[in-house]
């Protein structure tokens, strides 16, 4: 179908294909409210590494495969989620920062490390981890603010700093800007590039559900598609753009080209 | 002046306007005392014995107020945790609630004796379905993505409970007893109608037999300031607790 040869150009992205080893997989898993089917037999590794964007129309069920991979959700008997690192090691943004408004930014960032099995961690190394998340997405000066004191990309990147802090190697985010201003969006999607690639962080992989097209491009190694309900896997596309990516490479062919052969197979849909 | 002296100032006056044109009416239309005390003679009747009536009717109140709370809302946490009970109960409640405490008063009495208890108890069955309903509303209130943060991170039930839905129903929680905090007193003043030998319920209901209107102005505007001091603390306690509401409505 693609005629860019994009798939050629996936190794100047993307990490080689041949050391290619998958983070988790996603095999033949449906998923059935009662009478309707929200997923359809989708199949899908994300690797290590890699920067996944799950792109795909309002409502097609993009969440709900997060869900899925997050163990809310558990898919109808034939599927299977496969982690091949450790489940727990798994953060998550949702689109609203869902930050609880009786606490403090750090304190927000210490409940992940304050629950279930990290309940046991000493206060001394929670704080400090939450610190250490907290100067990552740049709020050092706010740990003491409250959330409703906070703008909207303030709250978001505390949502982010708590996924973080949890150190883990998987971050999953669903739609995690579509609440923002283009400016904030824009912005906020550099410095989760940024933070991918800092030593500092722990983090491996990103899988970001979206349904901006530009947005996937930008910040993706490759782009899964998903059909309209019930969703599966259209079509796994390679971005052609190399790291650190910049706002500029917006106005790169390759990008725009891109973009181009993404809207053709949402609108061929 | 501050805005705060303003909201302050403002009430005081008109208050004061209200008594003077009060007090003129009275002395202009020379209505008889039995009628319509003017404010000057109501201040007269103000003493220990006022005071230690009002002392009678808050304790029964308070003490009402505090166990229906206390009650209501453990009654909130087991209906929340469990659906059969919260099904089964909620229907129980609602007969309760809809039942006057006034047609229950005689019963109370009967059960409980003319002391504290048949009034405490009144003014309990006024205030547990407020703090029930709302803490219901509060503990389930809980954002869902909220939930599914605790969830992914393998949170505990007890976690869930004490680190989400707790802090998550306290505006639920104050709000109800800012409404009962005044409902508390109207419970203790009709249980000391249908059998009590002190209190305000009592000092209205006897000074009604021989007309002395001055004492019965007086012990009304005793029980308005009951509930006003309970509402004030209340307010008060909210603004501490829920600061985040306020953090919010500025933003």
């Amino acid at each position: 179908m693609t005629t860019l040869g994009l798939a050629e150009t996936e190794k100047s992205g993307g990490p080689d294909a041949a050391s290619r080893k998958p983070a988790i997989s996603i095999r033949d898993c449906s998923l059935t409210f009662g009478d309707v089917r929200v997923l359809n037999r989708v199949e899908l590794d994300i690797f290590q590494g890699e920067f996944l964007s799950i792109l795909g129309p309002s409502g097609c069920g993009k969440s709900t495969l997060l869900r899925l991979l997050l163990g809310l959700l558990k898919p109808d008997a034939g599927g299977e989620i496969v982690h091949h690192g450790n489940p727990d090691e798994i953060g998550i943004v949702f689109q609203k920062p869902v930050l609880m408004p009786w606490l403090t930014a750090i304190q927000n960032i210490e409940v992940p490390l304050s629950i279930g099995p990290m309940a046991k961690m000493g206060k001394a190394e929670r704080r400090a981890k939450a610190e250490q998340a907290l100067e990552l997405v740049g709020l050092a000066d706010f740990r003491r603010h409250f959330p409703g004191q906070l703008s909207g990309g303030m709250q978001q990147r505390i949502a982010i700093a708590r996924a973080l802090a949890a150190e883990p190697s998987v971050l999953l985010m669903d739609e995690p800007f579509g609440a923002l201003d283009e400016f904030t969006r824009e912005k906020l999607n550099f410095e989760l590039l940024r933070l991918w690639k800092n030593p500092d962080s722990s983090l491996q992989t990103v899988v970001m559900v979206t349904h901006s097209i530009q947005e996937s491009v930008i910040m993706s190694d490759r782009i899964v598609m998903m059909s309209k309900r019930p969703a599966r896997v259209e079509d796994i596309l390679a971005v052609p753009l190399s790291h650190p990516r910049e706002v500029e490479m917006e106005e790169l062919p390759e990008f725009i080209q891109t973009v181009k052969e993404l809207r053709k197979r949402v609108k061929d849909q | 002046m501050s805005a705060k002296a303003k909201d302050i100032m403002y009430p005081v006056v008109y208050a004061l306007g209200l008594l003077i044109l009060w007090e003129a009416a009275v002395l202009i239309f020379d209505l008889p005392l039995y009628l319509l005390p003017a404010p000057s003679d109501v201040v007269q009747v103000i003493g220990a014995d006022l005071l230690s009536n009002m002392g009678v009717t808050m304790f029964e109140a308070l003490l009402g107020f505090l166990l229906a709370n206390v009650l209501g809302f453990v009654t909130a946490v087991i209906f929340v945790h469990s659906r059969p009970v919260e099904k089964g109960m909620f229907p129980l409640a609602i007969a309760l609630k809809t039942t006057p405490v006034v047609a229950l008063a005689p019963l109370l009495v009967i059960w409980l004796g003319t002391g504290y208890w048949s009034k405490v108890a009144a003014s309990m069955i006024i205030c547990f379905f407020p703090i029930l309903v709302n803490s219901v509303k509060g503990l389930k209130a809980v954002e869902h993505e909220a939930w599914e943060l605790f969830t992914a991170y393998k949170g505990s039930r007890w976690e869930i409970f004490w680190k989400l839905r707790l802090p998550n129903s306290l505006p639920y929680v104050m709000s109800a007893l800012k409404i009962s905090s005044s409902l508390a007193i109207v419970g203790a003043i009709v249980g000391e109608f249908v059998g009590a030998s002190k209190g305000l319920g009592y000092m209205v209901l006897v000074s009604s037999y021989h007309l002395d209107t001055p004492v019965m102005f007086s012990a009304i505007a005793a029980a308005a300031v009951c509930g006003l001091i309970l509402f004030g603390i209340l307010s008060w306690l909210e603004k501490k607790m829920i600061f985040w509401q306020k953090v919010d409505e500025a933003a």
